[in-house]
Formats: C-alpha cells, structure tokens, sequence
C-alpha cells in the first residue's frame, strides 16, 4: 500500500511570497490621477480695504481714517524710494534703508523686512497693552508711486503675520511723502 | 512542404516564458517590486498631500508674475483683472494698455471703471440680484507693477462698486514640514 505523503514533504522549501502585482497594478492607475489633480503653486489672496484715488496732494483716502478709535489708531507702513518708516498717531520710527538686490537677474530695490517685522511687533504689543479694549486688525500701506508690487505685499504679508489682517492702500507723490516724512516726529 | 525552421525566442520574464526556454531549467525568473512598492508609496504619499479637491480655480497668466506670501486665505471664484506691464485685462479681455501717461495720476481708470461696471450690470441682469460675493474681485498684479498703477486699479474697483478686492498671490509654504 502506497505510503500517504507527509506534511513535512509538502511544504515548500521557500517562504511564501506577497504576490505585489495587484498592487502595483492599483498604484499605477491612482499615481497618474493624482499627478492630475495635485496642485503645486496654490494661489491664495490677501482682503484688501477699499482705496480710493489720490489727489495732487497725496491726502486721498486720509479723510476717512477718522471713523472709529481703532481707524485714528491704526499704524502706517511708510515705505519711500530711500526708506521704510511705521507711523503711527505718536509720531513714526524709522525700519531701515533700501538696498539693491538681485532678483531673477535684474536689480530690484528691497527693504530689511526683519526690522520691519520686529517693529511691526512692537508697535502691536504697544497698542494692544495700551488700549486692550480695541483689538487692532487695521494698517495701511502708504508709499510712493514707484514702489513694486512685491514690496508692498511683502510689507503686507509681515503686518497680516503680526496681527494687523486688514491692510490698505495708500499711494502717494513722492515729494508729499517725503517732505511729511522730514517733518515726523519719532 | 517544409516545415517553418525554429526561431531564437527572445528571453521572457515570468511566467509567459516559451517551454523550450524553460525546459532547459524549472528556475522562474520574477522581477523584485518591493523597492519599486516602496517608491510608489512615498509617490502616492506626497502626492496625496497636494491634491486638491477644488482643482485650480484661478487661472495665471504666463505674462504675470505673482508675489508670493504667507498668507491662508483661499482664493475662491471671482472676476479677475490682471495687471502686468503693458496691459489690464479684465475677465480675459484687454481693456486698458499700460502707457507712461497711465502712471501720472492715481485716480480711477474711466475705460476700466466703465468695462467693471458693465460687468456688474450684467452680473445682476442675470442673476437678478447681487449678492456680496458678486461684489468682489479678484486682482492679479505682476510683481514688478508699480504702486501708482495699483492704487488707479484699486480705485477703479471701488468706483465701480467692487467694495472686496483681494489680491491673489502665491502661497509660500515653508520647507520646515508644514504649511506657514
């Protein structure tokens, strides 16, 4: 009578292996979808105030800043051909000067933004210990009419980092900026 | 009638080899895909992480580029007016060109107020009211527009009863493992 076979003989000599193909089968129909569908650069915006336009004299949108405690409040990024000032009702600060920098192989004017980051911190912690009932949320951008876009954003984007979330636009002449500027206080 | 002479069979991998190939030995050759499983999974991880459900709802001129920024807000559909050097568009149509006489003064455009506000017209005859969100705009600025050509633009929207206007930019995420 033929001998049954062992359990021993049966079993193979190789461990068992994952059969892997199903899988890459599913990878290779949810990577090219995905690769589709990701987005890389994602746009986002910043809320910005109404603006109003400029007369000669560069007051503009000024006459209405005086609407509530927190519009008389509100600081000021003061950003010049030469300079980067924050004013504020107080009297204003200078940040820095402007240099030149290499940006995608033409020479663009830049401002030293950790200064203005610093003071935009201090002007806050000041304004808020000083006036706690007042939460400030309020800045304007004021500048002159050759400053780049990217500058003012960047300006923009360091003063929504700290708090101040609702910018606005001011532009005007220069002469008007500086001539104000030469007679701030500090 | 002679019968076809035996052709060199190219070498197969897995189990489609010929019989005569595999006469010779019983070794199955497999390739190994675990390190290419391996690939596929930080693939599809990273992948996974930027995918975006609402797809891109702005569309970005190669004429323009934007600033970048750190701020969260997402953009969401709106009119768009792009401004780069030498044109502004409006929803896709040219509207105004960008001249040195342009940059002289910083009050509204007349050309753009007007095309904003036949916009705005039309966006109410249509839907026969307007609703807040009708009443924003999305403004896309090359980064080398200088302020003067900003403030005429901004001005413009608010003239023509665009009272929200957001300006798109790019989102900057830190390399520092998350989303800044």
């Amino acid at each position: 009578m033929a001998k049954a076979v062992s359990a021993r003989s049966r079993t193979s000599k190789h461990p068992p292996e994952i059969d892997l193909l199903p899988v890459m089968n599913l990878f290779c129909c949810i990577i090219p979808f995905l690769l589709f569908s990701a987005t890389f650069l994602e746009v986002v915006v910043i809320e910005m105030a109404a603006t109003e336009g400029i007369n000669s004299g560069g007051g503009g949108a000024t006459a209405n800043l005086m609407r509530s405690e927190e519009d008389r409040l509100q600081p000021k990024i003061i950003i010049t051909e030469q300079e980067i000032f924050i004013g504020t009702a107080s009297g204003s600060a200078h940040v820095g000067y402007a240099f030149e920098t290499e940006l995608n192989g033409e020479m663009v004017v830049s401002f030293p933004w950790d200064s203005l980051s610093m003071k935009l911190t201090e002007v806050h912690d000041l304004l808020t210990e000083a006036y706690p009932q007042i939460e400030f949320h309020k800045i304007t951008v004021l500048t002159v009419e050759e400053t780049r876009y990217d500058n003012i954003i960047v300006a923009i984007d360091l003063a929504g980092a700290v708090g101040f979330d609702q910018p606005g636009l001011q532009v005007a002449p220069s002469a008007s900026v500086n001539s104000a500027m030469a007679g701030g206080g500090n | 009638m002679s019968t076809p002479s035996k052709r060199h069979v190219p070498l197969l991998l897995g189990s489609g080899k010929s019989k005569a190939l595999s006469r010779g030995s019983d070794k199955k050759v497999s390739l190994n895909l675990t390190s290419m499983i391996d690939m596929f999974t930080i693939l599809l991880v990273f992948l996974l992480k930027s995918y975006s459900a609402d797809g891109q709802l702005v569309t970005v001129s190669d004429q323009l580029i934007l600033p970048k920024a750190r701020v969260e807000k997402k953009v969401e559909l709106k009119l768009e007016l792009q401004v780069n050097s030498s044109v502004i568009v409006v929803d896709g149509d040219p509207v105004v060109n960008v001249t040195p006489e342009l940059l002289l003064s910083g009050n509204s455009i007349p050309a753009l107020v007007t095309r904003l506000r036949d916009h705005m017209e039309y966006s109410r005859l249509t839907r026969g009211t307007l609703t807040e969100d009708d009443l924003k705009i999305n403004i896309q600025g090359d980064v080398g527009m200088p302020a003067i050509l900003l403030q005429r633009v901004m001005a413009s929207c608010s003239e023509a009863g665009y009272v929200g206007q957001n300006l798109a930019v790019i989102k900057i995420i830190s390399s520092e493992g998350g989303e800044d």
